[in-house]
């Protein structure tokens, strides 16, 4: 049994993670305005797809993908996270994306086995 | 090394000095020791008043020295670069002149060999939910969306549970706070969540706040760690 997987195996690299998510949220949404019907779908496409993006990479972590989709209407927005975890290993990133309809925040949080 | 530690006492200096000094075989040159000191018999017996600093130091040769190793028969050089680490009064010092520290000892963790949360010891949703609920309501109770303070605002908030659901959660667990704060217009917002667990040991709950001005939803997942 491999007891000592190399540093990057078992760390939280951000910016493989964003690439992974930001390909996600393109695909799903791309050029699409805003539409409510439309809502329910997209989000599960997002976040399903971003998630099985993230088992891919085959490491050993936990993934809370948190996706949350906003019309621009000039209303405000105020996102925070807070975690109780071991900042050794574990991490998040959060990717935000827009077009002239739409935002998408999406918040991706690993936490290593 | 610019600085040097406090110097040696002087009542210590001259105390070792007398006591050197009625040593048999102490009129003999002295012994060059690395690291340590080594104090001389001076032809002028008299006490020294002089502060001891060990390096940038000359010394006329016929004075009384108490100083570091390498020290000539005539004329004592700085060249030598030395280090008293750790000289203070009062600190355990050998006659060797080595400051004896403990070591530093590495906290090793022992292996449980637990694979699960004891029974009973759950992340429970339905705890934190209410935990959650109290907390949103009593904290955003007539709280007006304003762009400047709500993101300070929500910041504070996600630290206020994390820090409640803290003293509840059982050991082990891992906890993700998420806190979306935003003014309530005519727009439309959906907040979606999902998550790579293992159902048996792990959990998640959210609450919605809403008032006329704003509306929060608070998120959090309990997670095991194996």
């Amino acid at each position: 049994m491999d007891e000592d997987p190399s540093a990057e195996e078992t760390t939280f690299v951000v910016d493989e993670i964003t690439t992974v998510i930001k390909e996600a949220v393109e695909s799903t949404i791309g050029n699409s305005s805003y539409q409510h019907s439309q809502i329910n779908q997209w989000m599960s496409s997002i976040v399903e797809s971003s998630l099985s993006q993230l088992t891919k990479l085959g490491k050993p972590f936990k993934y809370i993908v948190t996706c949350i989709i906003l019309q621009k209407n000039g209303a405000g927005l105020h996102t925070a996270s807070s975690c109780f975890w071991d900042n050794s290993t574990d991490g998040s990133c959060t990717i935000r994306w827009e077009n002239k309809t739409i935002y998408c925040i999406v918040s991706v949080f690993g936490l290593a086995i | 090394m610019a600085n040097q530690p406090l110097p040696l006492s002087q009542e210590t200096l001259a105390q070792f000095n007398r006591s050197m000094a009625t040593e048999p075989g102490a009129s003999g040159p002295p012994k060059r020791r690395l690291g340590s000191i080594s104090t001389r018999r001076s032809s002028k017996d008299q006490p020294h008043h002089r502060p001891l600093f060990l390096r940038g130091m000359t010394v006329p040769s016929s004075e009384l020295s108490f100083l570091s190793a390498n020290v000539s028969n005539s004329h004592v050089s700085m060249g030598k670069r030395f280090s008293f680490a750790g000289w203070h009064q009062g600190g355990r010092v050998s006659f060797s002149g080595l400051y004896l520290q403990q070591p530093i000892q590495e906290v090793y963790v022992e292996n449980t060999c637990r694979t699960g949360p004891e029974p009973g010891c759950h992340f429970s949703a339905t705890r934190t939910k209410q935990i959650l609920q109290a907390t949103l309501d009593s904290y955003l109770e007539g709280v007006c969306y304003s762009p400047d303070s709500c993101s300070q605002l929500c910041l504070m908030l996600a630290d206020l549970v994390l820090s409640e659901l803290k003293d509840v959660s059982p050991p082990r667990y891992k906890l993700v706070c998420q806190v979306v704060v935003g003014q309530s217009g005519k727009q439309g917002i959906r907040v979606a969540s999902r998550s790579l667990m293992n159902l048996s040991t792990d959990n998640y709950t959210s609450v919605v706040f809403q008032n006329h001005s704003l509306f929060a939803v608070a998120l959090v997942h309990g997670m095991y760690f194996e």
